[in-house]
Order: C-alpha cells, then structure tokens, then sequence
C-alpha cells in the first residue's frame, strides 16, 4: 500500500452520494476530453498568433511541450517496466479501501489494468501544462488547471491512488522544465531544422 | 471508436484552424468572409462534435484508441483536417474571387502559414512553382 492510501477511501466515499459531480467526473474522467482540449489549445496557440516573430515563440514552445509531452510518456513507460509499487487501489489486500475503490471505479470509469504508479495521465497533461506555461502564462494556467481536474477525477474514479497523481504530475513538470531548459537549446539545429520542414509543408 | 476519435479531432481541429485564423489574419484558411460567421462556425462545429461524440454512446470504456494509437490518430486527423480547410478555403475563394472582387496574390516571398496571410493554400503553391521557374530561367 502506498503513503496517503486512507486519502482513496475519504474521496471514493462521495461517489453515489451526488448524481450531479459523478456525471461531471465521468465527463472529466474520461480519456478523450481532457488530452484533446489540451491538444486543440496547444493547436489554436500554434496558429492563432499574427505577429510572425510571436507566432514563431510560441511555436517553439509547443514544440518543446510536444517533446515533452512524447518524453514522459516514455519515463512512465520505463518506469512501469521496472517499477511496480503496488497494485491499483481496486485491488489491493485492504478490503475496505478495495471495494470502496472498486464502486468507484464501476461508477464512474472502467477498471484499468495497467500499471498504476505513476498517473500517465497526470504526467502528460502536466508536461504539457508546463512546457506551453513557460512560453504563454495564461493558456499554460488555464492547461494546469485542466490537468488538475483530470488528475482530480481519477482519484475520485478510485483508479489512482493520491501518490500515483502527484508523482505524476511532478514527474510531468521536471521533464518539461528539463526538455524546454536543457534538452531542446542542446539538440540545436534539430528544432529549427524541424521548423524549417513545417514552415516549408505550410504547417507553421 | 477509432473512426469516432478521428471524427472529433477532425471537426474540432477544423473548428479551431476556423477560429484562429481571425486573430492571426490566415486569409487563406477561412471558410467565410465575416470573422463573426467564421467564429460563430468554429465554436458550432467545436461544441457539436463533442456533444455527438460524448451523448452518441458511452465513452467510459476500455477501448483499443490508446495511448501511442491515440496519439498517431490524432497527428493525421489534424493534418488532415489541416489538409481540407486549405482545399476548401482555396476552392471557396477562387469561386468569390472570380465573382468580381479582386484576388489577393501575386509575388510574395513569405514561407510556411505567412502565405496565407495573403493567398490561399493552392495561391501559395502556384506563386513559389512560378518563382522557382523564374529562378531556373
């Protein structure tokens, strides 16, 4: 069992008891909504500017959010292959934290079986909440609270145990900070030769 | 499931390429003349595809549009998508312009989106065939 396991009882014990916030959590659950706003703010920020050099800033930044979003996913995925903490909170050996987890789940979302340490949903959004939040400060707060919403609604699906989100979403936010502050300025010319290439196919 | 995610993406990203390109003055991506129809068109198109895809059946499920597939779909769905605004808004212009207003082309140097800023897709494409033919003579 992991630290704060008791916090998964506490949280997977108001499902049932509001119809309106579980039909809001099954919406936020989900994995589409919350990945695709994501993508399509990050899109609208990659064309929506007028100003070329502006337009050029920000396309640099989601570029690095992209990469950052693809690098993290790879971490969790080296991460689960090596590590494998505990199990989902729907299965664990403490029968009350289980089945409270488990209603919870059949409630609002289906029973992932996938490793659960850490969050791949918490890790990419707050990636990509990071990298576009050091390039433009008000779509990059509007993306955390997005993440935190999804990270929030998969702790309360009894999916996630409270550490699984927040190493996530740490996990999420030190590669973004290492991908756009260490990683791309060292790769160059490879980001610019890619700018290159889609300015040359009229994609930026 | 897969063939409904590329739906969304594709109506959505079409919505968003419509509703962008008012605040980044991309001429040769819109569909319409007036920026409030133009806007008014994304936000519908936006709002209607994920109401159909979320209310048409529940999407709460273990699905195989995953991860790495989720991903790949969604990169060719906003190509795509990117893709047929630049057709439509090329056919679509060429049809007003050659009902009486003038067209706005001609030479221009600019790369990537910049073009568009002044010519529609198939514009930007012809000007820099005939500047490279220009070149080689």
């Amino acid at each position: 069992m992991p630290p704060l396991a008791g916090w998964t009882l506490w949280i997977t014990g108001f499902v049932g008891k509001a119809p309106a916030l579980d039909h809001v959590m099954r919406f936020l659950v989900n994995d589409f909504f919350i990945p695709l706003v994501i993508c399509l703010i990050m899109l609208t920020l990659w064309l929506g500017y007028s100003d070329r050099t502006k337009r050029e800033r920000i396309q640099r930044t989601i570029m690095n959010a992209s990469v950052a979003i693809g690098i993290s996913a790879l971490f969790v995925k080296l991460i689960n292959n090596f590590v494998n903490p505990w199990p989902r909170p729907f299965l664990v050996n403490d029968s009350v934290i289980r089945e409270s987890a488990r209603r919870a789940a059949e409630t609002i979302f289906y029973f992932p079986h996938d490793p659960t340490f850490p969050s791949n949903g918490a890790t990419i959004a707050f990636a990509a909440a990071t990298g576009v939040w050091l390039g433009n400060r008000t779509a990059g707060a509007i993306l955390y609270v997005l993440a935190t919403l999804w990270a929030v609604a998969r702790f309360y699906a009894g999916i996630h145990f409270f550490v699984d989100v927040a190493g996530g979403a740490v996990l999420g936010i030190l590669t973004a900070l290492f991908i756009s502050k260490v990683f791309m300025p060292r790769v160059e010319p490879f980001p610019t030769w890619a700018m290159k290439l889609c300015r040359l196919l009229y994609l930026a | 499931m897969t063939l409904d995610y590329f739906i969304l993406v594709f109506i959505s990203s079409l919505g968003v390429y419509q509703i962008a390109a008012i605040p980044a003055k991309l001429d040769g991506l819109c569909f319409f003349r007036h920026p409030v129809i133009q806007y008014i068109f994304g936000m519908l198109a936006i709002i209607g595809v994920f109401g159909w895809f979320f209310t048409s059946t529940d999407r709460n499920i273990h699905t195989s549009v995953e991860g790495s597939q989720q991903l790949g779909l969604f990169l060719g769905s906003i190509i795509a998508s990117y893709v047929f605004t630049a057709i439509l808004s090329s056919i679509m212009q060429a049809k007003v312009n050659s009902q009486g207003s003038t067209p706005r082309e001609g030479k221009q140097y600019d790369m990537g989106i910049e073009t568009l800023k002044k010519t529609t897709l198939f514009g930007g494409i012809m000007s820099s065939l005939r500047r490279e033919r220009k070149d080689k003579v």
